[in-house]
């Protein structure tokens, strides 16, 4: 059994890359090994197992690997972004990103195929530490310190995630990862909910992604877009599909997102925020709970992960070839940098939805299921973040830096990007609109099968209305919509500022106070009691063994006075010979 | 009593041997006029008397009580004197651990005496033969002749090479116990008419009346708290240490000290039980003093021979608080606390020799910051500072545990006045490990302006001396049992016969 699972596991050759990563020196060698992991996790997806058994560890009953539909098709989508991914970083000599984003793609990988909480919450962390390590590896201080803010984060809502599940398996003694019905749900099963909705940056728990991704490596702000928030959005729809409270919170959460990434300014902040807003999409999708609903959350994250991957790599080209990644300070790429263009603006289109993209085919499947279930509410706040996402990520992002004149008026420094580049960009262009085409072919993968038809008439002149206008609306608002350089205040102010007020109360107060507790004894005790020791010693000294010296010395004394008393003079020593007589005859009387 | 031998299959008489060949090793000695061959004659000699004694650890009988390898022969029968040696289980760990140190106490002279070795050597092997002479003999006369005749050995021993007022401190030492000594005198002689015999097995099981008891355990108590030494009797003990050369002052620590209790259980439990009984709150308390009061003195030296010295005050006084808890856990705990206190302060005083010979000065102000130029030396100091105030893990833990949970069990205040010891004796010792491994930086300290200073670290030959006492520090301190098996039947039956003593 045990065999089974290490074969058949798609983690396992993730961490067996991560290990030769660190042994094998020539980069050749390397660059072949990054490539060949993804391909032969592919190979073991077309033979996994449904199951490779329950093993009982300290008393629990683990289930490593555990695969349906639903984590099939994640698995699916996760593995082709692996391997888009490492040929997209194929330049990058540094071991140490391509072990920590092995390591990362194996955690997500395990926390997909985790059949109950222990196995996923292990993976879970594996995903955290390593992604930090993405982050870290950029040798900037504002990275480091991203990094920093990112692993508490995370570590507090890996927390939240174990509490929930010490809780849960307190309350029901059952580690298995099945749905939860909204009826029974107890706080442990917010607690867990509240764990998988930091990952997925959930409002109010979102801000250190908009925080962090900006400050990562270029080719590990590629991974960390895919895999983090996608397997929290599998997390919610394995267990909490159906949670109406989700639903509502998808809708704020995917215009919040928009909002922000209007007025945003460096290029991959945009993009952070758009992620947030494409989540929201899905979980609203997973709220909604209908089988539209959870099917259309699952194609829209297979579709999001590849062109979010490709909206970063594009941007992550210019930043490479010009290491800026403010709008402010770049523009007129057009000439250097043609094919970036390309790239970005097919994410573009995708992310917006443009017919024959694969946004078209995934996303209207979340705004069908809420139109269906007569939410109206929230069928406007998902149009509206159409509306803005294609505004600011269609229009915007790729006017403003590659059309648009740039300030400055010197030229910017390009040179061109390394070819694995632009074929990763390649490959994940060819995907977008593969499934835009054929969307039967991901309509196979999802797990509930809903009928979904969405190359109609009325689909696509709504869709077309609704990007025309939205064009049009930049056209006349182009200067309004200008970018500026300026911070934008998210909600990770109100703990950063306290994090900051608690910082210095431990520095200066608290420091302060332990640092005068801990000298208490030198100051108060250790004196006197040293006092103590050095008057026991003089007292030992000047009384005790003087006394002991006097006896001594009197007796000494005695032995000088008698001894003096030899003067040579017989009539003294007669008298006193009989004075003795006398004393003696005395005392023989007396007694 | 009829004359007898009770060889107990060895085939010799091992007591007799013990005694004997450090005399006869001595005798040898007045021929050899060369240094460098008495002293090696010195080394096999009492090589070969520690392989002598080993049969006495591996043949005795742990289980039963009384006196083995009793040799009796007619000596004096006008006065009834019998020459009768013989070991229980308390004086047989004492002999072992007198043969184990006066090995040690060659080697480590070996550089330290350079004049007059050949007297060196016959001085310390009658020392040897005096001090296995006090423990293992069974008639009184004949514990007191080797009682006094250990005194003028070590009298010679610090007045010839003993450090600057050696005049003073061997003259103090000589009248003070000399002193204390005659009460013992008076002591035995009044058991002797009393009793009408010399030997101890007889006294015994003589039972003596209350009055006689009182009187010869106040005379006893006297001479044995002189020796011990017990607070406020113990100012011989600082000039003496201080002053004696580094074997003399591990003879003093290790071995003489113990005679003293060696006494208390002996003659005070055995030949006085009720009037010990009677009498032991006091010595308790006296006990109780000489920790506290010993460890404080010893925390404000600056002298680390008179440091180590006022500590033993402190060891010794949880040495006599054990015995007089009366109970058989508190004797065994003192009888290996006994041990424990020979091998460790035997090991202190054996480093401070060390380092004397390297610094000239025995002051912390001139011994500081040796940790890096000295770092073996440093570390097996370590090892053994932390066995004399009772880490865990090394043998003085298991010693002084073991008699604060006797005192608790006699009584809780007992164990809570024994405990601040432990702490003091912590901290004078760490206090002075600081200071020599690393700089002093206390405000009473005003380094000389000297060149720096270039020491060579320890050598084979003196690290062989510390690592044959850290083996033994760690082994009792992980196994107590080899020591504590030896101890108790012995033990048991001597707090029985205390209990049961009617008044």
């Amino acid at each position: 059994m045990t065999t089974e699972l290490l074969v058949s596991h798609p983690s396992i050759p993730f961490v067996v890359g991560a290990l030769l990563m660190w042994f094998v020196r020539t980069v050749r060698l390397r660059q072949a090994v990054l490539v060949a992991v993804p391909l032969v996790a592919l190979m073991q997806l077309s033979h996994l197992p449904d199951t490779a058994g329950t093993f009982t560890y300290l008393g629990l009953a683990l289930q490593p690997l555990r695969v349906d539909s639903l984590s099939f098709l994640f698995l699916h989508v996760f593995c082709i972004m692996a391997l888009i991914g490492f040929v997209y970083s194929l330049h990058v000599l540094n071991p140490g990103t391509h072990g920590a984003a092995l390591l990362y793609v194996a955690g997500s990988l395990g926390v997909t195929l985790s059949g109950d909480y222990v196995t996923l919450f292990v993976f879970w962390e594996l995903m955290a530490v390593a992604s930090t390590f993405l982050i870290w590896l950029q040798p900037t201080r504002t990275a480091r310190d991203a990094g920093l803010r990112y692993f508490l984060v995370h570590s507090a809502g890996g927390l939240a995630l174990l509490c929930g599940i010490i809780l849960r398996y307190l309350e029901t003694g059952d580690l298995a990862v099945v749905q939860v019905v909204p009826a029974t749900a107890g706080l442990a099963d917010y607690l867990i909910m509240a764990g998988f909705m930091l990952n997925a940056a959930v409002p109010p728990l979102h801000a250190w992604l908009a925080d962090a991704y900006p400050e990562a490596t270029i080719t590990g702000a590629v991974f960390l877009c895919a895999f983090t928030t996608k397997t929290a959005v599998y997390a919610l729809c394995r267990v909490f599909p159906g949670f109406d409270v989700l639903a509502v919170w998808g809708a704020c959460m995917a215009l919040y997102g928009v909002c922000y990434a209007i007025v945003e300014n460096n290029s991959r902040r945009i993009l952070s925020y758009h992620i947030i807003s494409q989540v929201g999409y899905m979980v609203c999708g997973i709220g909604i709970g209908t089988d539209l609903g959870v099917s259309g959350a699952c194609a829209h994250a297979y579709a999001h992960i590849i062109y979010k991957a490709l909206l970063f790599m594009g941007v992550g080209c210019v930043l490479e070839m010009t290491g800026r990644q403010k709008l402010t300070e770049l523009g007129g790429l057009y000439r250097s940098m043609p094919w970036a263009l390309v790239f970005t603006v097919i994410g573009g289109i995708s992310i917006s939805g443009f017919p024959l993209t694969s946004g078209f085919v995934s996303k209207s499947m979340v705004t069908a299921a809420a139109a269906e279930a007569h939410c109206s509410g929230i069928l406007l706040l998902l149009m509206l973040a159409s509306v803005g996402t294609f505004l600011s990520v269609g229009i915007k992002l790729p006017y403003c830096i590659w059309f648009r004149e740039p300030v400055e008026k010197a030229p910017l420094q390009t040179r061109q990007a390394p070819w694995n580049m632009y074929l990763a960009m390649a490959i994940a262009g060819f995907f977008c609109f593969f499934i835009g085409c054929s969307p039967d072919w991901l309509y196979r993968l999802l797990p509930r099968h809903a009928a979904y038809h969405p190359y109609t008439a009325s689909h696509v002149s709504e869709t077309l209305q609704l990007l025309g206008f939205t064009g049009l609306g930049f056209y006349l608002l182009a200067r309004k919509l200008a970018p500026h350089d300026t911070l934008q205040l998210d909600l990770d102010w109100v703990y950063r500022r306290a994090a900051a007020v608690l910082q210095h109360w431990c520095r200066a107060r608290a420091q302060q106070y332990d640092e005068k507790l801990g000298e208490l004894y030198a100051t108060r005790g250790l004196h006197h009691f040293m006092g103590v020791a050095r008057r026991c010693a003089t007292y030992d000294i000047e009384r005790i063994d003087r006394f002991v010296d006097g006896i001594a010395q009197q007796v000494a004394g005695c032995g000088e006075r008698i001894r003096n008393f030899h003067n040579g003079k017989i009539q003294h020593y007669i008298g006193a010979a009989m004075m003795l007589l006398f004393l003696v005859l005395g005392i023989i009387v007396y007694f | 009593m009829t004359p007898s031998l009770l060889l107990q299959g060895i085939g010799y008489p091992v007591l007799s041997v013990l005694v004997c060949l450090p005399l006869a090793g001595a005798g040898l000695a007045l021929f050899v006029r060369s240094a460098p061959a008495v002293r090696w004659l010195a080394v096999a000699v009492t090589l070969l008397t520690l392989g002598a004694s080993l049969p006495l650890y591996s043949s005795f009988d742990r289980t039963l009580p009384g006196f083995q390898f009793v040799e009796h022969r007619a000596w004096l029968p006008a006065a009834q004197f019998d020459y009768i040696v013989g070991v229980d289980g308390i004086s047989v760990v004492l002999v072992l651990l007198t043969t184990l140190l006066m090995p040690l106490c060659v080697l480590c002279s070996w550089r330290e005496v350079q004049e007059r070795v050949q007297e060196f050597v016959v001085v310390l092997l009658l020392l040897e033969a005096a001090l296995i002479g006090v423990f293992v003999s069974l008639n009184i006369v004949l514990f007191y002749l080797f009682w006094e005749g250990m005194l003028i050995p070590l009298y010679l021993l610090i007045a010839l090479w003993g450090g600057p007022a050696r005049n003073y401190a061997s003259v103090k030492f000589f009248l003070y116990t000399f002193a204390g000594s005659i009460f013992l005198l008076f002591a035995l002689l009044m058991l002797y008419v009393a009793a009408g015999s010399c030997s101890m097995p007889e006294l015994l099981q003589q039972p003596l009346s209350y009055e006689l008891q009182m009187l010869v355990f106040i005379c006893c108590t006297v001479a044995f708290a002189v020796k011990t030494p017990l607070y406020p009797l113990h100012t011989w003990l600082p000039a003496a240490h201080v002053e004696a050369p580094t074997a003399g002052s591990v003879i003093l620590a290790g071995i003489l000290l113990k005679m003293g209790g060696y006494g208390f259980l002996r003659f005070c439990l055995g030949f006085a039980p009720a009037a010990t009984r009677e009498a032991a709150p006091v010595m308790m308390v006296c006990a109780l003093a000489a920790i506290l009061i010993g460890g404080l003195l010893a925390l404000g030296q600056q002298d680390l021979k008179r440091l180590v010295a006022y500590s033993s005050v402190a060891h010794m006084g949880f040495v006599v608080l054990g015995i007089f808890l009366l109970s058989s856990r508190g004797m065994q705990a003192s009888v290996l606390q006994m041990i424990n206190h020979g091998i460790s302060t035997g090991a202190l005083f054996i480093c401070i020799g060390m380092l004397y010979e390297r610094t000239h000065s025995r002051l912390l102000a001139d011994n500081s910051a040796l940790g890096a130029l000295m770092p073996r030396f440093v570390t097996l100091l370590t090892l053994c500072a932390f066995s004399s105030f009772g880490f865990p893990g090394t043998n003085g833990f298991i010693g002084e545990f073991l008699i604060i949970v006797a005192a608790f069990e006699k009584k809780w205040i007992l164990g809570a006045g024994a405990v601040p010891g432990v702490l003091i004796a912590a901290a004078y010792m760490l206090r002075a490990l600081q200071k020599i491994i690393w700089a002093d930086r206390s405000p009473h300290h005003h380094p000389r302006e000297t060149p720096p200073r270039m020491f060579s670290d320890i050598g084979l030959r003196e690290v062989g001396i510390l690592l044959v006492l850290v083996f033994f520090i760690i082994l009792i301190g992980l196994q107590p049992s080899v020591v504590l098996d030896l101890t108790r039947a012995s033990v048991e039956s001597l707090a029985n016969r205390v209990a049961g003593a009617g008044r």
